[in-house]
């Protein structure tokens, strides 16, 4: 026994990598019971931009932890318009950890995000808007501060405009000053909403 | 001949190209880096500008500038025994927990991945020779790559540098080590031979697909050159490539938690490492 060198292993084994690896085989394998195998072809498929609703359907009821990152690597690695869409669907869901996994996607993919942030913020749906807070969080954009501001300006919901206080406090600079004391008179008998005013204020004047 | 520069427009050009070839993300900052060794690379290639190398480097079909383009780029700064805790943490704690899963008929398979001039897999050869008694009762297999064919070849000579083996104790430099010259020490022939090197781009698949059945990975300080979406493709190549219950060492600035959540993070006593999950 010790040190030994040119493993047979280093050939590729395994019935998995014997399948077709093209679009329509690859297709039929998310159907498969093995997650190993449904993995495989997600990340085959990754070459592949027209399989973005296949991916955006499995993402949807795939319930294996290592198939389910596969298919937002896969979906950031096509990074076209349609993958960017799905995902956004996905902010929809009732799975809170799906959600936050797509944030983290989107926040990979910002040039592609950029055009439906405005819409986003104007979803009547008040969780959505706060899933969009969370993304402008990690995304390096110019706008992140204004779209910011205009949140705490304009939107109706306490929650939303807390979660973007906290965006805030974070990249804010003095131009959200004045939008952020304005804040406190909108909701002047919500005191958390004074407390973290006052506290991004701080913190932005201290930065 | 002019004076050759390089444009904000070409470094972005350049930029770009490199990283879908080969994964390495260059900011902003690393501009003057990047600039100069361009510029080396113009002038050793006799092109004439930024635009003809562009073009040698996309269109020549070997590859060969490439490659010679990639070992510049490349750091390889490293030396023996470089964050010894985890290489304690492999002798008392990773290796134990493989052994008690693991076939005695098979062996145990050990990638050091960006392996750079090898002080790192040699290293692991070392302390697997002079600290792991169970080296006799098993078969061991240690996998060396990178990227940089020239560290390979340096690598496989076996040939350091004094700053390279200071952090070694005496009697393991006089043990392994034959002083060649004034400045040199070349580690023993059999422990050249423990260690298989290749060469590999970890940003293609039809590369990577063939490293299979680890029990351990080292990758160290090559995961902060990536950029996000090249981190998460690593994490999946080495979840292809780990064995469920295998290990994966980074270095002490990365985290896999906060790139892929397909490990599990496990706190030995000499070392924070991850680990793919027995039961998937």
């Amino acid at each position: 026994m010790g040190f030994v060198k040119k493993s047979d292993d280093m050939e590729i084994h395994g019935d998995e990598r014997k399948r077709e690896r093209d679009l329509p085989g690859l297709l039929q394998q998310l159907q498969e019971a093995d997650p190993a195998i449904r993995r495989w072809a997600v990340r085959d498929l990754a070459q592949y931009p027209e399989a973005v609703p296949h991916l955006i359907d499995l993402l949807n009821r795939e319930t294996v932890p290592f198939v389910r990152e596969a298919v937002f690597t896969s979906l950031v690695t096509i990074g076209s318009l349609s993958a960017v869409e799905g995902l956004l669907s996905c902010l929809r869901s009732d799975d809170a950890a799906l959600r936050n996994e797509t944030i983290e996607a989107l926040q990979n993919l910002p040039d592609l995000v950029v055009p439906f942030i405005d819409k986003l913020l104007a979803d009547p749906d008040s969780d959505v808007r706060i899933l969009t807070i969370n993304i402008l969080e990690a995304l390096k954009h110019p706008n992140v501060e204004d779209w910011l501001i205009k949140v705490i300006q304009q939107d109706p919901h306490v929650n939303v405009c807390t979660t973007a206080v906290d965006v805030l406090s974070e990249v804010g600079t003095e131009k959200a000053l004045p939008a952020l004391e304005a804040l406190k008179k909108r909701f002047p008998g919500e005191t958390f909403v004074q407390f973290a005013v006052d506290t991004a204020i701080t913190t932005i004047r201290g930065a | 001949m002019a004076e050759i520069t390089i444009s904000q427009e070409d470094f972005n050009k350049f930029k770009e190209f490199f990283y879908r070839k080969t994964g390495i993300y260059f900011e902003e900052s690393k501009r003057y880096f990047v600039d100069k060794r361009l510029i080396e690379r113009i002038k050793e290639t006799g092109s004439e500008s930024f635009r003809d190398y562009f073009t040698l480097l996309r269109f020549q079909a070997s590859g060969e500038e490439l490659q010679k383009l990639t070992n510049c780029m490349t750091v390889n700064e490293t030396y023996f025994f470089r964050e010894e805790h985890q290489f304690k943490c492999l002798v008392n704690s990773m290796l134990p927990e493989i052994i008690k899963q693991k076939d005695r008929n098979k062996r145990i398979r050990i990638w050091s991945i960006p392996c750079s001039t090898g002080e790192e897999p040699y290293s692991i050869v070392i302390y697997l020779l002079e600290w792991w008694r169970d080296l006799e009762n098993w078969d061991v297999e240690i996998i060396a790559s990178d990227i940089d064919t020239e560290v390979l070849q340096k690598a496989k000579a076996g040939l350091f540098s004094p700053r390279s083996v200071q952090h070694l104790p005496a009697n393991i430099l006089r043990k392994y080590f034959e002083k060649k010259g004034n400045d040199l020490y070349q580690i023993s022939q059999d422990l050249r031979n423990s260690v298989e090197f290749t060469r590999l781009n970890l940003n293609d698949p039809t590369e990577t697909k063939a490293y299979r059945n680890f029990d351990i990975i080292y990758c160290r300080n090559l995961l902060i050159y990536f950029d996000d979406i090249s981190r998460r493709h690593a994490a999946e190549i080495f979840f292809d490539a780990l064995n469920s219950g295998g290990f994966i060492c980074l270095g002490h600035s990365e985290s896999m938690s906060r790139i892929s959540s397909l490990f599990k993070v496990v706190k030995f006593p000499d070392a924070i490492v991850y680990q793919k999950p027995e039961v998937l």
